[in-house]
């Protein structure tokens, strides 16, 4: 127990400091605020239908809208919050005052980490909350296969908040991590095309392009894919018990810790000899 | 152990980030195996639905060999057994007709025994051969370049729903062929978006014929596909049956879309009431709500199923006792049905009475065809209300044909059907019977629509064969004419 409280009672304060610290950042609020509008607005979208036809073509318009703008605004807070922790705190200086205290770096980038994950989780749950309310208003019963949709949306965002940490460690401004994040939310969904690549490589068989053909290879094995996370669209609309989804679920949720592991691990041997 | 961690956490982080990043190559491989699982598990229910329902594809196209050699594996899968095989479909079809078997036929799908058809499934994906595989969205993925699933960077859902916006659009501009292109544009982004399939069937098959008169024979033209004579507005209809199976096969576990077909299209516009049942059997044999069944039995009783339906309406009596339609639908109903069966069963002994050559024997069976037209004249004095009145009155037109007296039943019946709306057809095909029995002369109306289906029923674009067969058939009627 004490073991625990000495590795982790450290941490746990800066997390809980830097949860209360990014909260109150208005870009933040901003986007929250955005989000919420789209989820409440796409509440009206039925008075672009034809109100005759009495369909559930409204409930799904609120459900796509809601997940794609809780998926849109959620990646923006991660990228921006996973952004800015660190370096906001060596442009104010804080960091000097923390690190002088008898805390490790590795605990006090778990700390970090902690509280961004804390900030990322409110703001997810605020969404999805909001979004429950609408849908429970409108069709009477809980939409239990959204509780699903919102929580494989959080294991794709812990993916991103890793590596975009990871980028932000080694960062003295957030500018440079943000646009970090943003390259990395990108083309981690577009890693499904270096199997493309792979593909259309090998097709000359000269030298260099089979090398072209092996490194997109390598990498599609390596880089994380966060198409595997697209199945959070087909939940919320689908039916229930698809077996599929069902078995998919767990490993996603593993494949999505052993990847923020990477990450964490990467930050800390950017960090490790950062001058402070 | 502290000590330890503090004195070697860089070399543990980097093993961290090295065990990580092997995992990550472990999963990646895992989660690949089990979309590409997945991919070919959507597959092979597509078609197997297609092998089930709609086996009309005579040219055996890639999909149906390709599923053959699936069918050939899964008889060596080892949960399934030869029990489980029903007939007339193959094993995976068999399977994949109860949708509680869908693990088992995921298990099959994953399996390492179907792990070279898994492979070829994804290559004849890639060269866009498999017409089922089209829109599954990671075999589509697959086949690379710019294709739906890369664009709108995964939020195609979203895209579809602006789409179908705009179909609404058009629809209300009256702009039905615009409505039906986007439409389709529609569902290739969403192939999920099963309200976009059962709204653009009733769009379709409703709203775009309502204004139109039907086709007269001479414009009509042949369609081979369904083996009928279709002219604009019967298309319509087709084009609702075509989007609606569409559906079906991308999501073959909704209910909602073999209840649109059976009833919506078949029953409604149709009138083909084997087809009507054929979809609505499928409908209840999927999670469903509680009316789906009562169309089942209506259509099941218009289809001449007296047994199934009624059958059915107990079933739905002691399932729900407390509802409305138990209480006061389904005893009339029943009842319906318990009366017909008996009638059924009269004509049958009658018949059999009647080329009967032992006397006794003949005797015997026209007592119990007394006794059965007895209990259903009493069923339908019971359930008195206009249907069993038209009944009665049918009974009474049958009863004097028996004697001979062909002008009273016919007039009888005449009376009948006007007083009766429900059976209209039915007295009005009885008349023509007992007319064409007794010899009377059949009147213009009457003449046409006996030959509405042979001679009138000619149109361009028909086989050699099918037309001499409606020629002859037509000769064959009109020499009862004389």
């Amino acid at each position: 127990m004490t073991f625990l409280s000495s590795v982790f009672g450290g941490p746990w304060c800066i997390a809980v400091y830097t949860y209360r610290e990014g909260i109150r950042r208005k870009l933040l609020i901003g986007f929250l605020i955005l989000s919420l509008f789209v989820i409440f607005g796409s509440s009206f979208i039925s008075s672009f239908l034809d109100p005759s036809a009495e369909t559930d073509i409204d409930l799904k318009l609120i459900k796509d809208i809601c997940v794609t703008a809780i998926a849109i605004f959620g990646a923006l807070i991660t990228v921006y919050i996973s952004a800015s922790v660190v370096p906001a705190e060596m442009e104010t200086k804080v960091i000097y005052t923390v690190l002088s205290k008898p805390v490790r770096r590795v605990q006090y980038l778990l700390g970090k980490f902690l509280g961004i994950q804390l900030i990322i989780l409110v703001n997810l749950l605020l969404m999805g909350g909001l979004f429950f309310i609408a849908l429970y208003m409108r069709q009477g019963i809980m939409p239990t296969l959204l509780l699903w949709s919102i929580f494989l949306t959080y294991f794709e965002f812990l993916i991103i908040s890793a590596f975009t940490f990871a980028v932000s460690c080694a960062a003295t401004s957030p500018l440079v991590p943000t646009l970090g994040g943003l390259f990395i939310y990108i083309t981690a969904n577009l890693t499904e095309y270096l199997k493309d690549v792979e593909h259309r490589a090998g097709q000359t068989g000269q030298f260099f392009d089979n090398l072209i053909g092996k490194i997109a290879s390598a990498l599609y094995s390596i880089l994380p894919n966060l198409q595997n996370f697209s199945i959070k669209m087909q939940i919320v609309n689908g039916q229930p018990n698809d077996p599929p989804t069902d078995v998919l679920i767990p490993w996603l949720v593993l494949y999505s810790l052993v990847y923020a592991l990477a990450g964490f691990a990467c930050a800390y041997l950017v960090f490790r000899r950062k001058e402070v | 152990m502290l000590d330890f961690i503090k004195k070697y956490q860089t070399a543990l982080m980097a093993g961290v980030l090295l065990f990580s990043l092997g995992a990550g190559v472990l999963l990646n491989n895992q989660l690949r195996h089990l979309r590409e699982s997945e991919a070919f598990y959507r597959w092979l229910l597509a078609a197997a639905v297609n092998e089930r329902l709609f086996q009309e594809n005579e040219d055996p196209s890639e999909d149906a060999l390709f599923f053959a050699r699936c069918t050939a594996l899964a008889e060596k899968f080892p949960s399934f057994s030869p029990s489980d095989k029903v007939d007339g479909l193959s094993m995976i079809g068999s399977i994949a007709k109860n949708y509680e078997n869908d693990k088992r036929l995921w298990f099959f799908a994953e399996s390492d025994l179907a792990k070279e058809e898994r492979a070829e499934f994804l290559q004849l994906a890639k060269k866009q051969k498999l017409q089922f595989a089209t829109d599954i969205e990671y075999a589509e993925a697959q086949a690379g370049g710019v294709n739906i699933f890369n664009l709108f960077f995964g939020f195609r859902k979203v895209a579809a729903n602006l789409v179908w916006l705009e179909v609404d659009r058009y629809w209300h501009q009256g702009n039905v062929y615009r409505m039906q292109t986007l439409m389709r544009t529609c569902v290739a982004l969403d192939p999920q978006f099963v309200e976009a399939y059962l709204v653009g069937a009733w769009h379709l098959s409703y709203n775009a014929t309502a204004q139109m008169q039907d086709t007269p024979w001479p414009q009509r033209e042949w369609n081979a596909k369904y083996g009928q004579c279709l002219g604009e507005k019967e298309r319509f209809y087709y084009y609702g049956v075509d989007f609606l199976r569409e559906g079906i096969r991308r999501n073959p576990r909704n209910y909602k879309l073999y209840f649109d077909l059976g009833f919506g299209i078949y029953k409604q516009k149709l009138e083909d009431y084997p087809n009507a049942v054929k979809y609505l059997s499928e409908a209840i044999r999927l999670p469903h709500d509680r009316w789906v069944p009562r169309q089942l039995f209506l259509c099941q009783e218009l289809n001449g199923q007296y047994g199934d339906a009624l059958e059915g309406w107990k079933d739905y009596v002691e399932r729900y006792p407390g509802s409305m339609t138990a209480v006061e639908v389904a005893p009339r109903f029943i009842m319906r049905n318990e009366g017909m069966l008996y009638e059924k069963e009269a004509r049958t002994l009658r018949k059999k009475a009647k080329e009967s050559t032992d006397p006794a024997e003949a005797e015997e069976l026209r007592a119990q065809a007394e006794n059965y037209w007895k209990k259903a004249r009493d069923t339908w004095n019971a359930l008195d209300d206009p249907y069993g009145e038209g009944r009665k009155l049918m009974m009474d037109a049958l009863d004097l044909r028996e004697e001979g007296r062909y002008l009273e039943a016919i007039a009888t019946l005449d009376k009948a059907r006007w007083d009766t709306g429900a059976l209209f057809e039915e007295f009005s095909s009885l008349i023509m019977e007992i007319k064409l029995e007794a010899h009377i002369p059949l009147s213009v109306s009457e003449k046409k629509a006996l030959l509405r289906e042979s001679e009138v029923g000619l149109c361009s674009g028909m086989p050699d064969e099918e037309r001499q067969r409606r020629l002859k058939s037509a000769e064959s009627i009109e020499s009862t004419f004389q």
